[in-house]
């Protein structure tokens, strides 16, 4: 099956959440492999996500926060 | 659930999962000291009504921390000219630029950019992108469905690639 870039598009929210069924997969890779536009709309979109786990900012809660809370929690 | 077996639980919780709310928090409502009382919120309620169980306890405690950084937020929005809020939200803006000029300017436009995302986007972004949760977890967390979670990260992430062009 060759799928449409419109198709493709609406299997990304399932292909970035790795829950593509394999025969999707199979036409999503077929039409990735034959597209340049929707190979790098997903390259990018996969990048956004990996830019999100490497640089994304964890907040740290502040240590003397940390102290407050947990003898709050012991308290209680 | 014994006491001393309840408060080694939430110790363990607290250990695991303070710094994941705590970000939620400080993502969603761009306020530290909101934030930290966000937490300290969250698990005095986890602590009272915590029970045993092999439920996801993660995606509980993220929800019960959203919900109180949308109360907070929404007490916050009924009091916008108070004086305290305002100064926090003036130092936390000059936090802000002292931490551009440290950190990298592709760092700095990703920040920028994950907090301009509408609410609903950047806290999906926030949970699964930056802290790791599972799409499940997610949903559970945030009260929606699993699609809604996966059509929100798309969203999301398409909204962060136009800012982020330069760099991709």
């Amino acid at each position: 099956m060759s799928l449409s870039c419109d198709q493709l598009d609406s299997m990304l929210p399932d292909l970035f959440s790795g829950d593509l069924h394999a025969a999707d997969e199979e036409a999503a890779a077929e039409h990735l492999a034959t597209c340049n536009h929707c190979r790098v709309t997903v390259s990018d979109l996969e990048l956004v996500g990996d830019l999100g786990r490497r640089h994304g900012k964890l907040e740290l809660l502040p240590i003397e926060a940390k102290v407050r809370i947990r003898a709050l929690l012991e308290e209680s | 659930m014994l006491d001393e077996d309840r408060s080694a639980t939430t110790d363990a919780l607290f250990d695991e999962l303070a710094d994941g709310v705590y970000t939620l928090a400080a993502r969603l409502l761009r306020d530290r000291h909101l934030a930290e009382d966000v937490v300290q919120e969250t698990f005095l309620a986890a602590y009272r009504n915590l029970v045993s169980g092999d439920g996801p306890i993660a995606a509980w405690i993220y929800r019960i921390g959203y919900r109180k950084a949308i109360e907070a937020h929404r007490r916050r929005r009924e009091e916008p000219g108070d004086p305290a809020v305002l100064a926090r939200s003036v130092t936390r803006v000059a936090a802000s630029a002292e931490h551009e000029v440290v950190r990298g300017e592709l760092i700095a436009t990703l920040d920028h950019a994950i907090d301009e995302l509408s609410q609903p986007l950047r806290v999906v972004f926030v949970l699964r992108d930056i802290e790791g949760l599972n799409t499940g977890d997610t949903a559970a967390a945030l009260a929606v469905s699993e699609s809604a979670v996966k059509m929100r990260l798309l969203r999301a992430r398409k909204e962060l690639r136009k800012n982020l062009r330069e760099y991709l």
